[in-house]
């Protein structure tokens, strides 16, 4: 059958190269791996040990999973007056506004990376954790605006209409109407920005470093001159877990729309 | 026709904080761009308003070279996912058992970051990495093939095109799912053969979706960074590498923020050629 072929070609295409990198972080230093031998002559954590006593990898996780929350809630924050505003009002030049929300992803990074970095110096918040925040809320805002808008342009005007019949008051009215009903999507918007934030590399490149160092930076010094595979190996996998865990949670528990919605469908 | 809101300063103020935010920053760094690729803003040295950076940059040959690697690594990467991921959406279009599992896997790449991509990819490609490996105990080759690292790119093309397969894909599903069955089956019923439906009716009608997914593709291989600096060539860079280079390196900032621009200018002028593309075929329509 042709779905069972396609499987089995698409879980080599995936699974061989993730498997490669599980194998290369568990050779044992005491039994090189090479030509000719298809895999490691014995395993062994030791290479995790390094990793982890050696390196700067607990300071890039620690720094990482910092910055990651806060880009979240400033971007959340940022966004949510804005997508009230793209969704429900049909303001003149929605259109102009919605592609300027998309501007960040459509950038090139490297050259916002190199002068925004340029702004930051003039503005004092280069190589600082509070310019890494917002470097990182910049890239998220995207995805978080274009989901909560689609999630504020679906609730039912009706159940709003009957709210303000009841007498529901401003507050009441964003209390119990709206937070609840764009749970989903801002759930959704939060992956995708706290996503986005952890695997951020151009502009925490020029930004952080040498100062700061997240995942995605010490993984590229690990590739860089100092080409360590092992060491690459086990940051690359400390990188991909967490995604693809959340991976599975936004294709069983949100609605596909969401997932096109962030990725910018035109 | 839904009542039009004006734009009061109530709506203003709420708009503030999210496109404000992105205004300002994006905004600030683009015009610093533009302003330092023409002399003005210098970090050091003389602020003056000059075209010299230009010139510099337009008759290097580095530059020159890197411009065009990096129009040839956008070209490529497009054009690869394209013809593979075209396949399998057309492949998508009818559900199935199996499909949903299918689906999954194939996304896989989506949320693997494009460093951690880079990696696993040129794990396996590497002069002594399993593909050749595999090859050389097979006898296929009798020499290593140098797919990474290789003075045309090949390492660079394979990791974007595994790495953004599902992005394109889902987009070309969306494209093929709206052609509709009775288009299909009378074609069929007109005696057309699989090939002929393909070039007729598939492709045509899909041309929306594939010219958004090649747009899309090429921009970010165009502007890429990290995957060229750890895959491609020793030279020439990246376009992108060579700004970054040139900043950080040589603190030759302006004749960077030159660099800068023509990356932009391309981005856009890519987006504008295939919006004005897709009025025409609209228009058709």
């Amino acid at each position: 059958m042709l779905t069972a072929f396609f499987v089995l070609i698409q879980l080599l295409w995936v699974g061989i190269p993730i498997l490669m990198a599980i194998m290369w972080s568990l050779v044992n230093p005491k039994d090189a791996w090479s030509y000719p031998n298809i895999f490691p002559p014995s395993f062994s954590l030791e290479q995790w040990r390094y990793v982890f006593n050696y390196t700067n990898i607990a300071r890039a996780l620690r720094t990482s999973y910092s910055v990651a929350p806060l880009a979240v809630l400033l971007s959340f924050l940022l966004s949510l007056p804005t997508s009230y505003v793209l969704g429900r009002k049909n303001i003149p030049g929605k259109k102009v506004f919605m592609l300027v929300v998309l501007l960040p992803m459509i950038m090139p990074g490297m050259v916002v990376a190199l002068f925004l970095s340029r702004v930051f110096s003039m503005l004092g918040l280069s190589q600082t954790f509070f310019g890494l925040v917002i470097a990182h809320t910049l890239m998220s805002m995207p995805y978080m605006i274009r989901v909560m808008t689609t999630s504020f342009a679906s609730i039912p005007q009706d159940v709003i209409d009957a709210a303000e019949n009841l007498g529901a008051s401003t507050f009441v009215k964003i209390k119990d109407i709206f937070l609840p009903m764009i749970r989903p999507g801002l759930i959704a918007g939060m992956i995708f920005a706290f996503t986005t934030s952890i695997e951020e590399f151009n502009l925490t490149f020029i930004i952080g470093t040498p100062t700061f160092e997240t995942i995605p930076t010490i993984l590229y010094s690990f590739m860089g001159y100092n080409f360590i595979r092992t060491n690459a190996s086990v940051v690359s996998l400390l990188m991909m877990t967490p995604n693809i865990i959340m991976l599975f949670i936004v294709e069983r528990f949100l609605k596909s729309d969401y997932l096109s919605a962030s990725l910018g469908k035109m | 026709m839904k009542k039009k809101d004006s734009l009061t300063p109530f709506t203003l103020l709420m708009l503030l904080p999210g496109v404000g935010f992105i205004i300002f920053f994006i905004g600030s760094s683009i015009v610093l761009t533009i302003l330092q690729s023409f002399g003005l803003f210098s970090i050091m040295g003389n602020s003056t308003l000059t075209l010299g950076y230009w010139k510099a940059i337009l008759n290097s040959r580095e530059a020159l070279d890197s411009l065009l690697f990096s129009l040839k690594m956008g070209v490529l990467s497009s054009l690869g996912t394209v013809m593979v991921a075209f396949p399998l959406a057309l492949f998508f279009r009818k559900s199935g058992q199996g499909k949903g599992m299918l689906g999954s896997l194939i996304k896989i790449p989506l949320f693997i970051p494009a460093l951690v991509a880079a990696f696993l990819i040129l794990n396996l490609i590497s002069y002594h990495g399993l593909i050749n490996t595999i090859l050389m105990r097979l006898s296929i080759i009798k020499e290593p093939l140098r797919m990474l690292n290789d003075k045309f790119g090949w390492g660079v093309v394979m990791i974007q095109v595994w790495k953004n397969l599902p992005f394109v894909l889902l987009i070309l599903m969306s494209a093929i799912s709206s052609i509709r069955d009775d288009t299909i089956d009378a074609a069929k019923n007109l005696g057309a053969g699989y090939f002929s439906i393909l070039f007729r009716i598939y492709i045509p009608l899909a041309m929306p979706g594939i010219l958004v997914a090649m747009i899309l593709m090429f921009i970010k291989a165009f502007g890429d960074f990290p995957i060229t600096s750890v895959a491609g060539p020793v030279y020439p860079s990246s376009v992108a590498g060579r700004m970054q280079i040139m900043a950080n390196l040589y603190q030759e900032w302006n004749q960077a923020a030159v660099l800068g621009v023509i990356i932009i200018l391309t981005t856009f002028f890519v987006i504008w050629a295939y919006s004005r593309f897709a009025e025409l075929v609209q228009g058709d329509n």
